[in-house]
């Protein structure tokens, strides 16, 4: 009776509510620092308003954007990145470089899905006080919030949730082999923000660079889910339907997935804890 | 009797606020420079960084858009300008931020409090990011390549430059001031300097692009254009007469900042409430 019990409190179910739920009440006791992006975000967004304006002042369309939907790119890529945010490399890199991973190793549960889940209560926490008054204000600032596709746009976001944690990830993993990744992840997290569309629409690159973004699984974290919001998808001249792009993010986030495994699987060897 | 004057000149030039400031930045590169590998590729990525808002310049002038009454070496300019500024008070003076935020937080923030100088001079002494001198190199590199496309500028012009972008830095320091009073009131909140970045990025674009309303904010009362719109302005010898007012503007800044950082340290509280 007493196994039963204690089987039925450690079903996965239950350990990944209990993860979420207490990543959800620490970061609440944070909850000031979340709050910066009200004023920052909307000051930020202000910036590029302004820029856009005075270069649509000249003419109606760039690079096959009007005004209205370069705007739109900008509020929806805005509110993706308060989404995708992470700092799973920070913390896993810490823990191996202090050897408390150690400590995770005699756990039952995987590291990546621990942190994974850790990643879903914060941005829980994120979506209640930052994302929500953020898009009052693009709301009141009169852009129209409406996804062309809603069910799309839903398996987009969450795919590109799951790929923006898979790439963090991936790069904390490398603290298997380096002794301090800071360098290495500001590197990949500037080149996540260049080459994912998170600043600028990748279809303003010039020609060449926009095909070999085509292959990076970058894209699938900021500008495909933007693309699918706005219902229209095009890089590099390439032009498809909206479930073609979002069955190809699915692809792109078991293949990191599997590269992600495959690299925990050589760092894994190379770790050494006290008592290991 | 010489050799007496010498070794006292050198004693004082130690204790002296500079040699004080000198020491600490000593220290912070030794300490830094244990991890070399991570300092090179940090100080790169800064430097990369930096060069996010002109590359939104050239691709926008590359698909044939631009900023009215700017060609897109001016707009290049006006931003390796306010990349100048930056690459010289972050590494310089903007640690004192983290700096102050980071020791509130930790509890050390008393030990600068005990020592025998200023708490101010303390704060930037401990405070020199070495990384952020990518900033510098990247403000540098931008600004030499933007001049090389653009005709030589008069002296007068430079003289009248080089004044602003005095001003730039001092702008630059006020905002220091207010973030790291902040960082002692908002106990580890490292977000401070979003709020602060967010109002920089309007430094970063020709004032002319803004509202006449916006344009007024940011001349009177955050007066955001001296980082880079009046000094590249003066470069360029189109500074208009706004600028008396936007300097005016940027003294009573620094006043503020003052007042307003001695203000947080006198109600620091410590650990022990």
């Amino acid at each position: 009776m007493k196994d039963r019990i204690t089987k039925k409190e450690n079903k996965p179910p239950r350990v990944f509510k209990t993860v979420i739920m207490t990543t959800y009440k620490e970061n609440f006791a944070y909850r000031s620092q979340m709050a910066v992006s009200i004023f920052s975000q909307p000051v930020y967004f202000l910036v590029h308003y302004f820029i856009w304006r005075a270069i649509y002042q000249s003419r109606d369309q760039v690079s096959g954007f009007s005004f209205d939907q370069m705007i739109l790119y900008f509020a929806v890529s805005s509110l993706i990145e308060f989404l995708n945010w992470d700092n799973s490399e920070n913390i896993l890199q810490r823990l191996i470089q202090t050897g408390q991973f150690i400590t995770f190793q005699l756990r039952p549960v995987s590291h990546i899905y621990f942190s994974f889940l850790q990643k879903i209560g914060q941005r829980l926490l994120a979506f209640l006080i930052e994302v929500i008054p953020v898009m009052c204000f693009y709301i009141l600032f009169g852009v129209r919030l409406i996804p062309a596709e809603p069910f799309w746009a839903l398996i987009s976001l969450i795919l590109g949730f799951i790929l923006s944690f898979l790439i963090r990830y991936t790069i904390g993993t490398l603290a298997f082999w380096f002794v301090k990744t800071a360098g290495i992840s500001r590197a990949v997290v500037v080149l996540t923000s260049i080459c994912s569309g998170a600043f600028l629409p990748l279809n303003l690159y010039p020609y060449g660079f926009q095909k070999f973004l085509f292959f990076l699984p970058f894209q699938f974290v900021s500008y495909v889910p933007v693309r699918v919001f706005i219902g229209k998808y095009e890089l590099a001249g390439i032009s498809m339907p909206i479930p073609h792009i979002v069955f190809i993010q699915a692809v792109m986030v078991i293949v990191m997935f599997l590269f992600n495994r495959i690299l925990w699987y050589f760092g894994i060897k190379r770790f050494t804890g006290v008592g290991a | 009797m010489t050799k007496q004057k010498n070794a006292s000149g050198i004693r004082s030039l130690r204790f002296s606020a500079l040699g004080v400031y000198l020491q600490g930045m000593k220290t912070a590169l030794a300490s830094r420079m244990a991890y070399r590998g991570d300092f090179i590729m940090s100080m790169f990525i800064m430097m990369v960084v930096e060069f996010a808002g002109p590359v939104i310049t050239l691709i926008i002038y590359k698909n044939g858009a631009s900023f009215p009454g700017w060609s897109q070496y001016e707009v290049l300019l006006l931003q390796g300008i306010f990349l100048l500024s930056r690459g010289i008070s972050f590494p310089f003076f903007m640690g004192m931020v983290w700096n102050t935020i980071g020791r509130v937080q930790e509890g050390t923030f008393d030990l600068l409090l005990i020592k025998p100088r200023s708490i101010l001079l303390m704060t930037l002494a401990t405070s020199f990011d070495s990384e952020d001198l990518g900033k510098l190199i990247g403000g540098i590199l931008l600004f030499r390549f933007a001049l090389k496309k653009l005709p030589p500028q008069p002296l007068s012009h430079w003289i009248s430059f080089f004044i602003l972008f005095l001003f730039s830095l001092i702008l630059m320091f006020a905002f220091g001031l207010f973030m790291a009073g902040l960082g002692i009131i908002w106990v580890g909140n490292y977000r401070i300097y979003d709020i602060f970045m967010s109002v920089m990025e309007f430094g970063m674009y020709p004032k002319s692009i803004f509202t006449k309303s916006f344009q007024s904010v940011l001349t009177y009362i955050i007066p955001v254009s001296l980082l880079a719109s009046y000094p590249a302005s003066a470069l360029l010898g189109s500074v208009d007469k706004t600028v008396i007012l936007a300097l005016v503007s940027s003294i009573v800044f620094l006043l503020l900042g003052f007042l307003f950082y001695y203000r947080m340290v006198k109600n620091y509280t410590s650990a022990g409430g």
